[in-house]
This record gives structure tokens, C-alpha cells and sequence, in this order.
């Protein structure tokens, strides 16, 4: 259980270090290692709507559930103080160093980099999670080339595009998107 | 007798200061839903107004870092206006502010969520929300990328490390920092090509 703990612990300071861009990018980075954490994509897409309910930063609220999911109330505050140690560490450098690292050239340069990574790792684990949520149960992704209609949901299908195009195109309130998927699923997809 | 009272307003003084720095971030903690800049003005309500704890140039200069700098975005900017406000007890009593409703709400959330039972109409609605999820995660990639894919570059970049995600397994942490590097090494080309072209004429 220690031995665990440490390594959320590791494993959560270590994307802390490296997240550039807020909630989602850490969001995308924490979905790619979860897998060693026994968190599934489909698990994912869960924390993903409690994160829209829940208070505080995405990135807080995802390390506090992948924790307790892992290791209970230990696991979860493993995890939290893991994430949110950068912060602090970080501060007590750069307040030394503030002048010379607000226009650091190597900053501004490593970042035009991780900028546009951080949208392909958010779009990746949007396509990953979808793949898997969206896959009727007991069929696999592979399924789809021997035939396509029988092996995704369709009600799924239909509520993935609608969310996407009604948040997207017309910036309709996320959770009431969520909500009302939610009513639907229960009608439709039971 | 009067030594000891100097040293009791002093006390008193800083109690109030780190009071006054968890209370603000305890706050804009608890009642911002979407996490990063959604919380700035909150913030900036009561650090700068309510409690002068800083002024605005200093607080808006920290909101800015707290993006720039990797980590958590809400809590960065409780760290640094923290640390700048009341040292290194200001800092922790900030971000300890801002840690807090995030985390213990999100317990409790999860215990519930564990409890909702996976059958019937609940499993429909549960598989309704994970589509409409699934999407939400894709419309942030868009709004992320409309500030952030401005020349061939970045969206090659975005692309293969979208690719690489999906098909080749690579692990996030790794790919972040390859996309660093490829960063330093185009700008500078750039630089380069710039310097040389201006040479020219």
C-alpha cells in the first residue's frame, strides 16, 4: 500500500512538472498513465463529467479521483500533494528569479512546442475515450472493419456528434449538455 | 510590557494576512466550476480589493506567470500571490486554500458516483454522459487549438503527436517533452533564416 502511494505520489509530481496549459492537457497526460493506476478510459469519461459538477481545478479533482480509486483516502491524498507540489516548489524558484524567467527565450521557445502538443494529447484522449464508450459492451474497436453498424452504439454516436457540434459551434453550457445526455441515455440506451 | 504588545500586533497582523490568503483562495476555489482562468477575477476581487493583499499590476502580472508556469493553473496563481503577499507560510495557507474544497469534494463525489448502481436506466444515462464527456474533452482541444495552432508548425506538431497518441502508444510525459525540443530547435532555425534574409538585402 506504501509502495503504491509512493508511486501516485511520483507519478503525479512528475506531470506536474511536465503539464504546460491547464486542466485538460494535465487531464490527457494523467489519462495516459492512469493505465498502470487500474483507472479505465471508460472510468475516465466518468471523471471527466464529475469534473464539470465538482468544484476546483480539473487537474486537482482528477488526481484526488485517480487516487482514491487506486488506493482509497491514502491513495487519493498521495496523489493531490503529488500534483500540487510543482507549484510550490516552482514558486520558491522563480519569485528568485522572476525578472529573467518571465522573458526567458528558451521558455518562450520550449513552449511554442508544448503549446501545440498539449491540443494533440487532449484531441488524442477525446478520440481514445470515445473509441471506448461509444463501442457497444462486449464488442472490440477491431470489430469495426467486419461491420461497423453493429459494433458502435448508435444512441452514442448520435449524442457524441450533438454535444460536440451544440459546445463547439454554439457554445451551449457544458453541464447542461451533460444533463441532458444523461436524460436521453436513460431513455435510449437502456 | 510594551515590547511584548509590538510583538502581539505583529503576529496579529500576519495571522490576519494568512487568513485573508485562505480565505480568498478557499473561496475561488469552491465556487469556480472549469478550473483555470475562470478564477482570475474572483481572485482579484478579494486579494486586491477586499484585503490589499497586492496591488493590481503585481496580481495581474502573477495571473499571467501562473499560466506560463506547468502545474496546476489555479493553484500557481495561489502559490505566487501567496508567497508574494506572506512568505513562505502565505504560500502554503494560499494554496492549501485552493487544494482544499477541490479535493474534499471530489472524495465525496467519487464515493457517490461509486455507489450509483451500473443497471437499468441509470447504466443508460451513465453511457449517455460518458458520450456527451468523451465529446466535451474533444470541443476543449478545439478551443485550446484556436489560440494555439497559428503556423505550419504547430499543427504538423499537433498532428503527429495526435498520431502518435492513438496508434503508437507513446506515453504523454515523453511526448511533451520531444515537442519542447522541437520547439527550441524551429525557433531558432527561424531566428536563423530571419538573420540571414535580412543579411541578404
Amino acid at each position: 500500500m506504501i509502495v503504491e502511494c509512493l508511486k501516485l505520489f511520483y507519478t503525479f509530481v512528475k506531470l506536474g512538472f511536465l503539464s504546460f496549459g491547464g486542466g485538460y492537457a494535465m487531464l490527457s497526460m494523467i489519462m495516459s498513465e492512469a493505465q498502470q493506476f487500474s483507472v479505465s478510459k471508460v472510468q475516465f469519461a466518468d471523471l471527466n463529467a464529475l469534473d464539470m459538477v465538482v468544484p476546483g481545478s480539473i487537474a486537482i479533482n482528477a488526481a484526488t479521483y485517480v487516487g482514491y480509486m487506486h488506493q482509497g483516502l491514502a491513495g487519493a491524498i498521495s496523489a493531490t500533494i503529488g500534483v500540487s507540489l510543482p507549484s510550490f516548489v516552482l514558486t520558491i524558484v522563480i519569485m528568485r528569479f522572476f525578472a529573467r524567467f518571465k522573458d526567458n527565450v528558451y521558455l518562450t521557445d520550449t513552449l511554442s512546442g508544448i503549446k501545440p502538443a498539449a491540443v494533440g494529447l487532449i484531441a488524442a484522449a477525446a478520440i481514445t475515450i470515445a473509441a471506448e464508450v461509444l463501442v457497444i459492451q462486449g464488442k472490440k474497436l477491431g470489430d469495426v472493419f467486419l461491420n461497423p453498424l453493429s459494433t458502435f452504439s448508435l444512441a452514442g454516436v448520435i449524442i457524441f456528434i450533438v454535444t460536440a457540434v451544440l459546445n463547439i459551434r454554439f457554445k451551449v453550457n457544458p453541464i447542461l449538455l451533460t444533463v441532458l445526455a444523461g436524460i436521453v441515455g436513460a431513455f435510449v440506451m437502456s | 510590557m510594551f515590547h511584548s504588545k509590538i510583538i502581539d500586533f505583529i503576529s496579529k497582523k500576519k495571522l490576519h494576512k494568512y487568513f485573508a490568503l485562505f480565505i480568498t483562495f478557499l473561496k475561488a476555489s469552491t465556487f469556480t466550476f472549469a478550473g483555470g482562468l475562470a478564477v482570475v477575477p474572483a481572485i482579484e476581487r478579494d486579494a486586491v480589493e477586499k484585503y490589499h493583499l497586492l496591488n493590481k499590476d503585481e496580481f495581474m502580472e502573477y495571473a499571467t506567470l501562473s499560466q506560463t508556469m506547468p502545474g496546476v493553473i489555479a493553484l500557481n496563481c495561489a502559490t505566487l500571490v501567496g508567497r508574494h503577499a506572506g512568505g513562505f507560510v502565505g504560500m502554503l495557507a494560499a494554496g492549501f486554500g485552493a487544494i482544499l474544497p477541490a479535493f474534499s469534494l471530489m472524495v465525496l463525489a467519487t464515493i457517490a458516483a461509486n455507489m450509483i448502481p451500473q443497471q437499468g436506466p441509470l447504466l443508460g444515462a451513465m453511457q449517455g454522459i460518458r458520450a456527451a464527456s468523451a465529446a466535451l474533452i474533444l470541443s476543449a482541444a478545439f478551443s485550446l487549438g484556436r489560440y494555439n495552432l497559428k503556423n505550419a508548425f504547430a499543427i504538423v506538431l499537433m498532428i503527429a503527436v495526435f498520431l502518435l497518441t492513438v496508434f503508437g502508444n507513446l506515453s504523454a510525459p515523453l511526448l511533451v517533452v520531444l515537442s519542447g525540443i522541437a520547439g527550441c530547435i524551429y525557433q531558432r532555425i527561424r531566428r536563423y533564416r530571419e538573420r540571414r534574409v535580412d543579411n541578404d538585402c
